[in-house]
């Protein structure tokens, strides 16, 4: 029964599930985006405001991508894009275990925000790649993810330059939010 | 609950629907919704709080919603400063976007942003764009640099936007050029330091895209050029001919601009080459078309036509018929039309121009009426043929006995007698007739000035003139001030009947008003007719110089530089626009190429005594006291006086303009008198006893004329002209006022001024030492190198010792003749040393001869005339002296008064000739024959001396003397 009205929902062009793609400033974001829109690695530079894209997921589900940047001056303006959130994607540099403090408080901050209280969340530990990465363990330990409670939630490890672990990602976003409907 | 709840935010009302419709995920919906959101906008309703809403709209490949988010944007952007940070990526992605329009449109919305901390974001893109494949992507960056230049000049420096930019002038799209060219333009306004730096190479790109580009794009590179001056005469040329193509654009615009260019470039042109000649011709045609177009469009033409009649009078002789007014023209372009009718005026048109102006002196319109009578009278002083046609004309209007139309007539007709004195009196009866109707104070003082000018030949000019007097405190300044002197005038014309109504109004003037200028006149008039009524008569009736047509021209700088800006505002304004735009803190003036200088005729001497001359034949302004004041104007003989001025007096501190008004009117006052020495002793003491030791700025009228120097004395207004009426007459030896000699730039705050003067048979020097230092002086003293005539100073310096700062003390230095003599060149030159308590300063001056003419220089007629044949004619030489005196015994006496001597007098066919001696501390006596013009104020003087050396130094004494 539910798959005939999925396809029924498909057919007649679903509504676009929001998604905001936030992390710190060098996390990989916009490397993530772009790389779930068309595949490729595209050459960025740091996003001084935001990128919007719609990415389409097995021809049924329509993501519309929000990164944002993640520079710290522009961090306050992120609260300005929670309304009507179904997921969050938040990325984090497994690399750089110096401000994975700052993240972790980000983070914490943000799933604070009324606006976001049903809201998926996905952790990227991205940059596995890099050899000072550090595991997902470890990242979930340093976010203080234990204390996640109430709350659809997974932590992922990725590598948005190389491709890995994103078709994954997007396999399990697609379920969870199939699941909240 | 509380009243708080009113200011909670609601979740209701219109900015609530249009935001929740900004985040809907239907795109046709967010459209509507932005563009609901521009709607308001425009009407003026506060959306700005759904200002992060509509950016988060701005990427879509819409290209109309994108444009409305633009909008937005420029709008908002700098009432969220902020959040506009969220629209950089937006842009920085548009401005690779494969669309050239998007790229444009997005180059160009972030320049309208004007959002300082935005700004450095958008150099990248801006940086790309300048690049672009796309010309209309470039061009719109052009002008983006000079929008960000705006905003943050030196950002737009450092990045290199500006050598972008230059880079831009060769490109191959010459829309591109144009609006680089007019994006530099802009910046160079604003710039302190000039950044375009104009070059041969350059000028030839520029006129190469001028003529493909559009008709806005041409009037930006013609206003390049015309900023441009050539290095020679045959690329000015080579310039004007690729130019002169533009005049027959249809856009006015181009036009004029064009014609800017020409007019800078033929002022580098010999004027009579045939190129100009034939220049010239071209330049009337597409002039004459703009005053067929939009009558707004006529004005602006016409007020440019204005400025270039003006300059270059031959353009439009011939165009006369275009000007003249037709009736359904408006008001104003009928005002300006007819101004620039006055200026063609000539005696080839001048019969048709009369004819059109009478025509225009019976229309209704009252203000274009009045202009034309106005401008009937200035004919009649322009066009000297024309000036009784002219007359009878204005006399025919005055028989209509319509009010304006005859006060008006009466105010030109008064020039009209200035310029042609004693040839139309006859109409004068006329004039009279309409005594009754003149309410204006224009045409009030101009009848009074009438009567009183023909006073003798008005039976009842008392009559009338104390018929005026009734009303005196309720007149205008001017018919006051007029009235005074006309009764003046009255009086010394006919003084047996006019005592009492003299008496009258000078009570009046002087103890019955509370204005100081016609108290002043007042007291003036009163003292004169007290102490000599010969010298009043001399004074008030002074011959006036003539007057000719120049009032309402521009001044040559003004028209100068404003032919700089043809097309302008500023040539609509008739002002430059340093006086019209603000806050542009680098507006550079711009004024006319110089002429190549070989073609350069004029002599610098020449040239130094131009300004003075220029002044003799302007019309005194009404309100102007000074040139009212007596009655005369300051610069009759001024051309000679300046120069004089100029070439003796080295130190460049010299105001000519003082010489000048003390000069002449000390020349005036002292003219006719024959006993000069001897009134001018006892006259000074009157003077400086009388009733003006209250006034503050008076002060300065009991001095002499010597302290007051190096002030500005024309812009000294009314008392420094005081001062020097005062100061001057009454001195017997003529002195030359005070230098500049050691400015406390030099002299560590020490000022020194100072003159030479012979007082008890003793060379002085007069000082004036200023302290401009924050501490006290002290210990001054004085030495003098060796000099020509053995100078050293008799006495020890005595001076107010210490001197306070911020105060200055007079001294007076009695200097014999006993030292060594070493001669200096130039021979007056002497070398002076002055110490204070701060150190020893040193400066140079130069010694004026008279001061070295001693009292016993008169020689006998016997030995004269052996002494005349014993020297060499090779001795003898000529010079011409130039002054107002004529007669033989007013010259004899101011000279006798600087101790040169007249021998004998002698008339030989109608000229009188004047042998003179004088004698010099030096032991050196110079025979001099003075050979008097009684008609032109030259007289020619031939001096005999054994040391011709001294010859200068003479001539500059006699020439200094005679003016004086």
């Amino acid at each position: 029964m539910g798959g005939v009205i999925s396809y029924f929902k498909g057919f007649f062009g679903q509504k676009e599930i929001r998604i905001l793609i936030l992390g710190l400033d060098g996390a990989g974001k916009t490397t993530v985006l772009y790389r779930m829109q068309v595949g490729e690695v595209v050459t960025t530079i740091p996003t001084i405001g935001f990128n919007v894209e719609t990415v389409t997921y097995k021809n049924n589900l329509k993501f519309q991508c929000w990164d944002l940047g993640g520079q710290a001056s522009i961090r306050p303006y992120w609260r300005c894009y929670y309304a009507n959130t179904d997921a969050i994607i938040y990325v984090v540099d497994s690399a750089d275990q110096e401000r994975m403090g700052i993240s972790k408080q980000e983070l914490v901050n943000m799933l604070d925000e009324d606006e976001l209280r049903s809201a998926i969340v996905v952790v990227l530990c991205n940059k596995q790649d890099l050899p000072a990465a550090l595991s997902v363990s470890e990242i979930h330990k340093a976010l203080g993810l234990d204390a996640l409670k109430n709350r659809t939630f997974q932590i992922f490890k990725v590598s948005a330059l190389k491709g890995d672990g994103l078709d994954q990602v997007m396999e399990w976003l697609s379920n969870a939010i199939q699941a909240t409907k | 609950m509380s009243d708080a709840k009113y200011f909670t935010t609601t979740k209701k009302g219109e900015i609530f629907e249009l935001k929740s419709e900004l985040n809907s995920d239907k795109k046709e919906k967010r459209r509507e919704a932005v563009k609901k959101v521009i709607a308001s906008m425009t009407v003026g309703k506060d959306v700005s709080a759904l200002f992060p809403d509509v950016i988060n709209c701005m990427q879509t490949d819409n290209l109309e919603l994108k444009k409305l988010v633009y909008l937005y944007l420029i709008n908002y952007a700098k009432t969220q400063p902020d959040l506009a940070i969220l629209a950089v990526n937006t842009f920085v992605k548009d401005c690779d976007d494969p669309n050239p329009l998007i790229r444009a449109l997005a180059v160009r919305t972030m320049g309208c942003i004007r959002v300082d901390k935005i700004t450095e974001y958008l150099c990248d893109p801006l940086r790309k764009c300048l690049k672009d494949e796309d010309p209309y992507v470039r061009k719109t960056a052009a002008v983006c640099v000079a929008k960000l230049y705006d905003i943050n000049p030196t950002l737009a420096e450092d990045q290199g936007f500006l050598d972008a930019l230059k880079d831009l002038l060769s490109d191959s799209n010459p829309m591109v050029v144009a609006n680089a060219v007019a994006a530099l333009g802009e910046i160079n306004e604003t710039s302190p330091h000039p950044i375009i730096d104009m070059n041969t190479v350059m000028v030839n790109k520029l006129l190469t895209a001028l003529n493909e580009c559009t008709e806005w794009g041409q009037v930006f590179i013609l206003d390049c050029v015309a900023n441009y001056s050539p290095t020679d005469e045959r690329e000015a040329q080579g310039i004007c001919e690729r130019v002169s193509p533009r005049l027959a654009h249809a856009n006015a615009a181009v036009v004029l601009s064009a014609v800017k260019v020409l007019m800078k470039l033929m002022e580098m042109l010999p004027s009579d080459s045939d190129f100009v000649v034939a220049l010239s011709k071209k330049l009337a045609p597409p002039l004459v078309t703009l005053l067929s177009a939009e009558p707004e469009i006529q004005y602006v033409a016409l007020r440019n036509i204005n400025l270039i009649v003006q300059k270059k009078p031959d353009i439009l002789q011939h165009e006369m018929k275009v000007f003249f007014v037709k009736y359904n023209d408006p008001i104003y372009v009928k005002l300006e039309k007819l101004d620039i009718m006055i200026r063609l005026a000539s005696p080839a048109n001048i019969a048709q121009v009369l004819a059109e102006l009478k025509e225009y002196a019976t229309e209704v319109d009252i203000d274009f009426v009045r202009k034309a009578v106005r401008a009937i009278g200035r004919c009649a002083i322009k066009v000297e043929q024309s000036a009784e046609r002219c007359v009878s004309t204005l006399l025919d209007l005055i028989q209509t006995k319509v009010n304006y139309v005859v006060q008006e007539a009466i105010v030109v007709i008064k020039d009209i007698f200035r310029k042609y004195p004693n040839k139309y009196e006859s109409i004068i009866s006329t004039l009279c007739e309409n005594l009754d109707t003149l309410d204006e104070p224009d045409a009030k003082a101009s009848m009074i000035w009438i009567i009183g000018e023909y006073a003798e030949r008005i039976e009842n000019a008392n009559e009338l003139l104390e018929s005026f007097l009734e009303g005196f405190a309720d007149e205008n300044t001017q018919v006051q001030l007029q009235l005074l002197t006309g009764i003046v005038k009255l009086f010394l014309k006919r003084p047996t009947d006019t005592q009492e109504l003299v008496q009258k109004v000078l009570t009046l003037a002087t103890q019955e008003s509370d204005n100081p200028d016609l108290r002043d006149r007042g007291y003036i008039y009163w003292r004169l007719l007290s102490t000599d009524p010969v010298i009043a008569k001399q004074v008030v009736l002074a011959e006036k110089p003539l007057i000719s047509e120049e009032t309402d021209c521009l001044e040559p700088t003004l028209l100068d530089e404003l032919c700089c800006h043809i097309g302008t505002l500023a040539s609509v304004y008739h002002k430059p626009p340093t006086a019209f735009i603000e806050g542009r803190t680098a507006v550079t003036r711009k004024s006319l190429p110089a002429r190549v200088p070989s073609l350069n005729g004029g002599s610098p001497s020449f040239d130094a005594s131009t300004p003075g001359q220029r002044q003799q034949t302007v019309i005194p302004n009404q309100d102007s006291l000074i040139g009212d004041l007596l009655s005369l104007d300051f610069g009759s003989p001024s051309g000679p006086q300046s120069s004089y001025a100029m070439g003796s007096m080295p130190p460049p501190m010299t105001t000519a303009g003082q010489d000048l008004l003390g000069a002449d009117l000390d020349s005036l006052i002292g003219g006719g008198s024959s006993d000069l020495s001897g009134h001018s002793a006892g006259g000074s003491g009157g003077y400086g006893g009388g009733g003006y030791g209250g006034g503050g700025g008076l002060a300065d009228l009991v001095g002499f004329g010597g302290s007051s120097s190096g002030g500005p004395s024309l812009a000294a207004g009314n008392t420094g002209l005081l001062g020097d009426i005062f100061g001057i007459a009454p001195v017997s030896a003529y002195s030359v006022p005070k230098q500049v000699w050691l400015n406390p730039g030099q002299g560590k705050g020490l000022e020194v001024q100072g003159s030479f003067s012979r007082k008890n048979r003793q060379v002085t020097m007069e000082l004036t030492l200023t302290n401009r230092a924050l501490q006290g002086m002290s210990d001054f003293d004085v030495r003098l190198n060796k000099n020509s005539f053995g100078l050293t100073p008799a006495s020890p310096l005595n001076v107010r010792s210490p001197l306070p700062p911020n105060q200055s003390t007079e001294a007076s230095l009695p200097l014999n003749i006993t030292a060594d003599i070493a001669k200096q060149n130039p021979l007056t030159n002497l070398q002076v040393a002055l110490k204070n308590n701060i150190g020893v300063h040193y400066f140079a001056c130069l010694i004026p001869m008279h001061v070295l003419f001693v009292e016993d220089g008169l020689m006998e007629k016997g030995v004269f005339l052996a002494t005349w044949k014993d020297i060499s004619s090779d001795n003898e030489k000529q010079f011409d002296i130039h002054t107002s005196l004529t007669d033989a015994d007013a010259i004899s006496n101011k000279l006798q008064a600087n101790n040169i001597f007249t021998v004998t007098k002698l008339a030989t066919d109608g000229r009188q000739l004047m042998y003179l001696s004088v004698k010099m501390t030096i032991g050196i006596w110079i025979l001099c024959e003075l050979k008097l013009n009684a008609i032109a104020s030259g007289h020619t003087l031939a001096l005999k001396s054994r040391v011709p050396d001294i010859y200068l130094g003479i001539v500059e004494a006699f020439q200094g003397i005679l003016l004086a």
